[in-house]
């Protein structure tokens, strides 16, 4: 007991508090029943005090699990939520820009220096061939101005969650600065906003404009939501443990850590089950904070909505990360002038990302047709504006959508993670993101032109030079030229769509947009026990042989016996890709049938759903077993 | 709803999950399944948390294999079915590379002709990740050059050695090359004869097996390796034609492939033979007078075997341990009549982790078959070296994984978890050469 204690009460980076240990049930039960004890203070006395204290409360409960979490970075969670609560209330009084650049500059900076440290010092020593190293200020104080001492200066640690809670401390300030929120008086009431331990180290973000107003709020829970409540803390247990966690054990982290100890399909069929891998990984740890803090009377945004069943690449990053999507569309994209204009900031991220490129690759030859690019790109706009100053034209509308969606694209892929891949991979997305805008806009016989000269230039790449990734690329496109084809043939016969056309079409969009995104998971990943560069090397690696043996080294005659082996892996992805694609009513009428539950069959449910996901979770692990030699 | 009335659900589930912690005793066998729950002492964490904390960092030394003692083997957290694990005693403290000392007697010849080493292993030596370290090492001290035997076709790419192939002039994926017959593996893909050469495959270059295979052409680049390659060889029939031209090699005709290498006339050459999968069972199955002949043509003095890995997830009878410890005892005893000038060197398996009720924790085989293998060892009077102890011991493996060292499979090293424990496998061997010299004259006298 003193142990467990112990465990509860005492930091250790071994063991931070996690939604799917029962630690952090065992805390949130405690922590629970004090508040249940403050909630049960009569209403008519004290209402505003108790709504005080109840927020005060949970602040420090907040704190506490970050320190739980984090240790000592808690101080930097309460600098910046002092420095935003200073900073938005003279924007607020002032009017003026000054403010809230000063905000972005501390809170980036800080965001900059803990997380992306590393990945500007490798930049900076692959363009000048220097040998810097980084060094940690904060480390270098907290010894006493000294090298030695408790903490390292080598290192730079990145705190739990700073990506989250950086973006919402921005998202107070802009927002008090436009004037869509009352700056709040009471500190102790921003830092709750700030650090409401929910949502705190993953998610979902919740923008000021969303949550502040709760707080001054009583408490209210129906029967109802309670009853959703519990289902998104189970479901999201579910999708954690079982959906992520076992396939990750199980067959994907193998196949990612040695791609070439397996074969084409197996790669493939891992790469696939990382997609839903990391969909329920996010999505469940969400889903548990959401009715977490529903449990709490507080309401947090959605953060997924069945992204895979989006039918095009735009639509994804609608429905997936939902909260992040938002705040880059609020604070980014809409700044650089979203679908209507395209201005110095435009042009600079443009330019700053095609200089890095290719001073990086060393291809100083594309800034040739880039320069071309961008020039023709800016005398265009100039064209249009002078022709049509009030009005904007369709074209436009395009160029400036896409140019700066690429751009929040990137950066949205450099948030994920300071290294490259997941620049390529914000970068892939984007241009799958305006491949799929422009060829939504052609008609018919220019998609079947397109797709043929593409399907064939890409066979021919493939014979040509016989690599495996001309031969994916080739294959890929094949089976779209093939639908291409047939769709195009029935437009040439038929012209009009039926419903059942338009199922199948819906069909297709989903699955075509679910293969992109699967394939842009390539990128995706990255081990954080590595240091950045050679986290790089490893990604970059990790991509190319897995694209090596889904290309070169595919065998047919592995597909059954993997299939037959790997048999509950494979159970676990096809159940939980069936789940996804259930329809959305669906989902809701099971949601409310459990809602509506007495609560003692509640209770009963609740308790076998918990001993099933424990069976994944001490179920024994699947053996190795090699199919190509 | 009140909040109070949350707080009597949560006490509610709590007290449920709480109460089946007591009256179910962990594990519920249900016909062929089992249902699993944790015990209330498992839930309050007194036995998964202290488990590895008694492993020291400093595992650097090898100077001596500490034996674990015996208490750590049946030291088990109490959900898992403790094994019945036979007490083994190693009858011998003496170091191990006395064995050796025919290896490095022959090292003396190696500024006159080739000593060849063959390193055959599983998945834990590929890529040539750990093999480069040892070749590297030994090339330093005692010459040579060259990466050794590589496959005609290398499936599995090697960071020593790039390999294109060509087939009637075409660039193909190795999927595409000719036909290729292995030792381990699917029986589909064994050979009646025996006749796999030394890296236990070999292509055979035939049009009617696979069209177009009778004129193949490697481009084989060295990726690294200083001082350069100086002379191929080719082991193949005599019905293959070969011309050479730098890194590249055409092989035309009908017949098998054994092998190719690229090499130095004098110096020691290391080769790299990796077996994905195999448990080293498979010596005998080779056409042992191919190999016999193999051994003593190319001067092969030390053989080095690192297998016994994939005999762990699999196996949890001690039984079925000590069955396949007793079939590699044979394959030491073959290879032994295979090259009796050779010695032998076995490494032992690393440490292996596997997730019991959602915690990490060493196979509870590693350590009994490390010790049984060691025990092999000294009665066939081969070195002994044991990646198990070396790593920590029990548990270590979660710490090479944060390190960056292991994959999270917690089977295998990554790049640089390979290059370490290569590399002292390397500084093993060489600094056994003085140690067992005054150990030697120490028994002599």
């Amino acid at each position: 007991m003193m142990e467990f204690l112990h465990h509860i009460l005492g930091f250790d980076a071994e063991s931070p508090l996690l939604f799917t240990q029962f630690y952090f049930w065992a805390f949130f039960a405690l922590v629970y029943a004090l508040f249940a004890l403050l909630m049960s203070i009569k209403p008519s006395a004290v209402s505003n005090q108790r709504l005080h204290l109840r927020n005060v409360y949970l602040l420090f409960v907040s704190w506490f699990f970050y320190y739980k979490t984090s240790g000592l970075f808690l101080l930097i969670l309460a600098f910046v939520t002092l420095s935003d609560w200073l900073i938005a209330a003279q924007a607020y009084k002032s009017k003026k820009k000054f403010w809230l650049c000063l905000s972005v500059i501390i809170d980036l900076g800080l965001l900059a220096y803990f997380k992306y440290a590393y990945f500007f010092t490798d930049m900076i020593n692959d363009l000048f061939g220097t040998g810097f190293r980084v060094f940690d200020i904060f480390a270098y104080i907290g010894n006493g101005f000294s090298e030695a001492g408790r903490f390292s200066v080598d290192t730079i640690v990145l705190p739990v969650g700073i990506s989250f809670y950086i973006f919402q401390v921005i998202s107070y300030t802009a927002d008090v600065f436009r004037g869509r929120i009352q700056p709040v008086k009471n500190i102790l009431d921003f830092g709750f906003y700030v650090s409401f331990f929910p949502q705190l180290v993953a998610g979902p973000i919740v923008r000021a404009e969303e949550f502040i107003p709760q707080l001054y709020k009583p408490f209210r829970l129906s029967r109802r939501l309670f009853g959703i409540a519990v289902f998104w803390i189970i479901n999201g247990l579910a999708k954690k443990i079982i959906m992520s966690d076992y396939l990750a054990v199980n067959l994907i982290d193998r196949v990612f850590d040695n791609p070439l100890l397996f074969s084409g399909f197996e790669n493939l069929f891992a790469l696939f089950a990382y997609s839903l891998q990391v969909y329920a990984d996010f999505s469940g740890y969400t889903d548990i904070a959401i009715g977490v803090a529903m449990l709490m009377g507080f309401y947090l945004p959605m953060n997924f909505n069945s992204p895979y069943k989006s039918q095009s690449p735009q639509e994804f990053w609608r429905r997936w990360h939902m909260s992040l999507g938002r705040w880059l569309k609020t604070y980014l994209y809409i700044p650089l002038g979203g679908n209507r204009s395209i201005g110095f900031g435009t042009y600079f991220w443009w330019t700053l990302i095609a200089l890095v490129s290719a001073a990086l690759t060393g291809w100083w030859w594309m800034m040739i047709p880039f320069c071309v690019f961008i020039i023709g790109v800016a005398v265009w706009n100039k064209i249009q504006i002078r022709r049509q100053p009030s009005a904007i034209s369709n074209q436009r509308k395009l160029l400036c959508s896409n140019l700066n969606s690429f751009i929040t694209q990137v950066l949205g892929g450099l948030w994920h993670g300071a290294s490259w891949n997941f620049i390529i991979w914000g970068g892939i997305n984007g241009i799958g993101m305006i491949v799929e805008k422009i060829w939504r806009k052609m008609n018919w016989h220019i998609r079947f032109t397109v797709m043929t000269l593409l399907t064939g230039g890409l066979c021919v790449a493939d014979y040509l030079t016989n690599l495996p990734v001309w031969r994916l690329f080739a294959v890929w496109a094949a089976i779209i030229w093939v639908v291409t084809a047939v769709r195009y043939i029935y437009f040439l016969c038929e012209g009009e769509d039926t419903k059942f056309t338009k199922a199948l079409g819906t069909a297709w969009a989903v699955l075509q947009t679910f293969t992109f995104i699967t394939f842009t998971r390539l990128f995706f990943r990255s081990s954080s026990n590595l240091d950045p560069a050679t986290a790089n090397e490893v990604a970059w690696e990790t991509a190319k042989n897995m694209v090596n043996q889904i290309g070169g080294a595919w065998t047919n005659a592995v597909i059954v016996p993997f299939l037959v082996e790997y048999r509950w892996v494979v159970a676990m992805f096809v159940a939980g890709m069936v789940i996804h694609w259930l329809p959305t009513n669906w989902k809701r009428r099971y949601r409310l049938a459990f809602s509506a539950m007495p609560l003692w069959l509640m209770v009963l449910v609740v308790c076998v759903a918990i001993v099933v996901i424990y069976q994944f979770v001490s179920a024994e692990m699947q053996p190795f077993i090699y199919f190509q030699f | 709803m009140r909040p109070y009335k949350v707080l009597i659900f949560i006490a509610c589930v709590m007290a449920c999950l709480g109460a089946l912690c007591v009256v179910l005793p962990g594990r519920i066998v249900l016909g062929e399944r089992t249902l699993n729950w944790p015990t209330l002492a498992e839930v309050f964490g007194e036995s998964e948390y202290s488990e590895y904390s008694e492993y020291s960092e400093d595992s650097d030394s090898i100077a001596e294999f500490p034996v674990a003692p015996d208490s750590l083997l049946a030291d088990t957290t109490p959900s898992v079915p403790t094994p019945v694990i036979p007490h083994i005693t190693a009858d011998s403290t003496t170091d191990s590379r006395i064995f050796l000392q025919p290896f490095y007697a022959s090292l003396t010849e190696s500024s006159e002709r080739v000593v060849r080493v063959l390193h055959y292993g599983d998945s834990q030596i590929e890529e040539d990740r750990m093999t480069q370290q040892i070749r590297e090492a030994l090339q330093a001290h005692y010459g040579g050059a060259g990466v050794g035997l590589m496959p005609l076709v290398q499936t599995i790419p090697s960071l020593t050695v790039k390999q294109q192939l060509r087939m009637n002039g075409r660039f193909i994926t190795p999927a595409q090359g000719p036909q290729r017959y292995f030792v381990y593996g699917f029986k589909r893909n064994q050979r009646a004869d025996g006749l796999y050469g030394p890296l236990g495959q070999m292509a055979v270059m035939n049009d009617s097996l696979v069209k177009g295979s009778e004129d193949v052409t490697a481009i084989c680049k060295p990726q690294s390796g200083n001082p350069r390659y100086s002379q191929w060889k080719i082991f193949a029939d005599t019905a293959i034609h070969y011309s050479l031209s730098g890194d590249t090699v055409q092989l035309k005709g009908h017949g098998n492939v054994y092998g190719l290498s690229q090499e130095s006339p004098t110096g020691v050459i290391v080769d790299n033979i990796p077996m994905r999968g195999c448990l080293g069972l498979i010596f005998t199955k080779m056409d042992s007078t191919q190999l016999t002949t193999f051994c003593r043509q190319e001067n092969v003095r030390l053989i080095i075997m690192q297998f016994g890995g994939n005999a762990i997830p699999s196996n949890k009878n001690p039984g079925t341990i000590s069955g396949i410890v007793k079939g590699l005892r044979e394959q030491v005893q073959h290879l032994r009549e295979c090259a009796p000038e050779a010695s032998i060197l076995f490494i032992g398996p690393s440490d292996m982790l596997t997730q019991t009720d959602g915690v990490w924790q060493t196979y509870p085989m590693v350590p009994y078959m490390d010790r049984l293998l060691r025990k092999m060892a000294y009665e066939e009077n081969i070195a002994y070296f044991s990646l198990y102890s070396w790593m920590g011991g029990r548990g270590s493996m979660m710490r090479w994984q944060e390190t960056g060292l292991a994959g999270s499979d917690g089977v295998h090293f990554t790049r640089s978890g390979a290059r370490k424990a290569g590399k002292a496998v390397a500084e093993w061997i060489l600094e056994g050469m003085s140690a067992t010299t005054s150990l030697n004259d120490e028994l002599m006298e």
